[in-house]
């Protein structure tokens, strides 16, 4: 009702301070759950692509496979030893968060390149993969189908581009970005499927294709650390299930990094539900305060006619107005911090070539007005209590101010 | 008609249970002008109280024109006070956010009895018979203590109730304001014909009534 919102809304003016201060300590705390939420978000998100183009913590190959290590990549040569691809689904080891399969063969007179350049084939599985794709710098705006081929940034093709190797045809469905490790580099990846249909062209050792481009065999996999494990723990896990394979362990310090971060996202996760479920309690200790200040007029309210709902609708409006206002003041103040944060340290970080991705518009405003909501929750939740006890009192009880 | 039968209101203290009101019997004819007297503490506002619906009976019923009104569900006794009964405390109960006319109208606008244009037309032509008629959009600080107690006097006739129930409403004001509110909560009873039920300790007020119920001590002894 009209009048009742009204009275909600001049109530809050009546006491002016109060009711600031309350406007304040909700825009505080929706501030935070605006700005945490954000920043976590892109956090993720810059995680993601950033650390996965660290590469794996682990790389796992037959023994006796070359490996090239760097220190932030972690590279299968291309060798005849190979794996089975299901090895790791087979086994489901603890302490593995993703195993990503790999092919490589190294290959001669195939037309990419000038006529005698080895070209480094690359097979990946699309669905395992999370080393070679956060490296894309430019795709087609599509997904990937058999047939598309993946450049390595030391490769010029423009994309949509037929490229032919063996003779093929191939389509450039993307490239990547400059990694500084050969293999990367000199790269062109593609599917399993893709680069297993290749097999008839390419010569072996022993005149026929290499067993890697056989279906089911792969030349390694690239895994990564589930969070709170350790290298050593997943290496004795491997080496302990798996046959005839080497581990070989990437930069220790990146995996902690992640891990590190993960669990503080975590607790900054943790901090946000508290920070509103004591402002909750806040409000509801206000609104106490208020319902008891306020007995006289709600009884009179109740004597001339007021409901039950209507009392507590009046009162839970108020509170609603009161934290929703606060609630967008805190995502304006996010906003400004943001500004900040964005001004400051991504800008630092950035120079630093390390990328930070903001969450794209559409999700900012979803966060934003989740802010809204989450203090508007805060309020109706906080003087629900109160308004609903002092709506059971007799109106005389209210009205001589007991109760 | 108004109806109490054995009505009672007990209260539990750290001394023991305390009979505000014990036992009371009490029929009020439909537009009668009833006072109920008494010294403070006997009672009498705890009384006024059960009759207007405000407070819980620990025992006894008040039934008017035929309905119980504590058999009712809380929802259907808000909307029984908000219809038939008009309430002036003893004090000055306006709600000091809202206009003049909006304290007036808001029995009304929270009954839904009629379009909010239809209410304050009312609104606007009680608080103009109540000589309020230049206040319409004054706050109650604006005004007098007496024009205050005016405009709660139109504001319990908004809903047109059957008894207007009067809790000392003169007990705060001087003595010339005092004679012009009970001249208007007069003339509320005989030109509507509307029950008027008075509370007050003073007995010159009571003896313009038709019926006076004296109480001591939670009961009728007179």
């Amino acid at each position: 009702m009209r009048l009742l919102a009204s009275l909600a809304l001049q109530n809050l003016g009546r006491r002016k301070a109060r009711s600031f201060l309350l406007v304040a300590a909700v825009a505080v705390a929706s501030g935070v759950v605006f700005t945490g939420a954000t920043l976590m978000r892109s956090i993720d998100r810059s995680m993601a692509v950033g650390f996965t183009r660290l590469g794996a913590d682990l790389m796992v190959v037959p023994e006796g496979a070359l490996t090239n290590i760097t220190a932030a990549l972690l590279v299968v040569e291309p060798t005849d030893l190979v794996l089975d691809r299901d090895a790791f689904a087979k086994a489901r080891l603890a302490g593995i968060a993703r195993a990503a399969p790999q092919k490589i063969v190294r290959v001669e007179h195939s037309g990419v390149g000038s006529h005698h350049e080895s070209a480094d084939l690359i097979g990946f599985d699309p669905a395992l993969d999370f080393t070679i794709r956060p490296w894309l710098v430019e795709k087609l705006n599509r997904g990937m189908r058999p047939g598309d081929v993946i450049l390595g940034a030391g490769r010029a093709a423009p994309l949509g581009s037929e490229l032919l190797i063996f003779g093929k045809p191939h389509l450039v469905y993307g490239r990547l970005g400059r990694a500084g490790v050969g293999t990367h580099e000199r790269g062109v990846f593609m599917s399993f499927d893709t680069l297993e249909a290749l097999a008839p062209s390419v010569h072996g050792h022993g005149g026929g294709p290499p067993p890697v481009l056989q279906k089911g065999n792969v030349s390694g996999f690239l895994v990564e650390l589930a969070p709170g494990a350790t290298p050593l723990q997943a290496r004795f896990a491997i080496l302990s299930t798996l046959k005839g394979v080497k581990v070989v362990a990437g930069d220790s310090t990146l995996s902690g990094i992640r891990q590190g971060l993960e669990a503080l996202l975590d607790g900054i996760l943790a901090l946000m539900v508290l920070m509103f479920a004591s402002t909750a309690l806040m409000v509801c200790v206000l609104f106490s305060a208020i319902v008891a200040e306020r007995r006289g007029e709600l009884g009179l309210l109740k004597a001339i006619g007021a409901r039950r709902g209507q009392i507590v609708g009046m009162m839970v409006t108020e509170a609603v107005l009161a934290t929703g206002f606060g609630g967008a003041l805190g995502v304006v103040l996010g906003v400004l911090v943001m500004r900040l944060y964005e001004r400051s340290l991504v800008h630092y970080l950035e120079k630093l070539g390390v990328p930070f991705l903001w969450l794209d518009l559409p999700r900012m405003a979803a966060a934003a007005v989740g802010a809204v909501v989450l203090a508007c929750l805060i309020g109706a939740l906080g003087a629900l209590y109160p308004a609903w006890r002092a709506s059971r009192r007799d109106p005389y009880d209210l009205v001589r101010g007991e109760g | 008609m108004l109806q109490c039968r054995g009505l009672c209101k007990r209260y539990v203290t750290e001394r023991g249970t305390v009979a505000a009101v014990d036992g009371i019997d009490l029929d009020v004819a439909t537009g009668r002008y009833a006072a109920i007297i008494g010294r403070s503490g006997s009672g009498k506002s705890s009384l006024m109280a059960m009759i207007g619906g405000l407070s819980r009976p620990t025992d006894g019923r008040v039934i008017v024109d035929g309905t119980d009104i504590w058999s009712l569900a809380e929802d259907e006794l808000a909307a029984f006070r908000n219809g038939h009964i008009g309430f002036v405390f003893q004090f000055a109960s306006l709600l000091p956010t809202l206009r003049l006319a909006d304290n007036v109208a808001l029995p009304a606008m929270l009954g839904r009895r009629g379009a909010p244009s239809e209410i304050y037309a009312r609104a606007a032509r009680l608080l103009g018979q109540m000589g309020l008629g230049d206040r319409l959009d004054a706050y109650p600080s604006e005004v007098s203590a007496g024009e205050q107690r005016r405009a709660v006097i139109a504001r319990a006739l908004i809903n047109e109730p059957a008894i207007v129930l009067a809790d000392e409403p003169t007990s705060d004001l001087d003595e010339q304001t005092e004679i012009e509110i009970m001249d208007e909560l007069l003339a509320v009873n005989r030109e509507r014909g509307t029950t008027l039920i008075l509370v007050t300790h003073n007995l010159a007020l009571a003896e313009q009534a038709e019926q006076i119920v004296h109480i001591a001590r939670g009961a009728v002894v007179a």
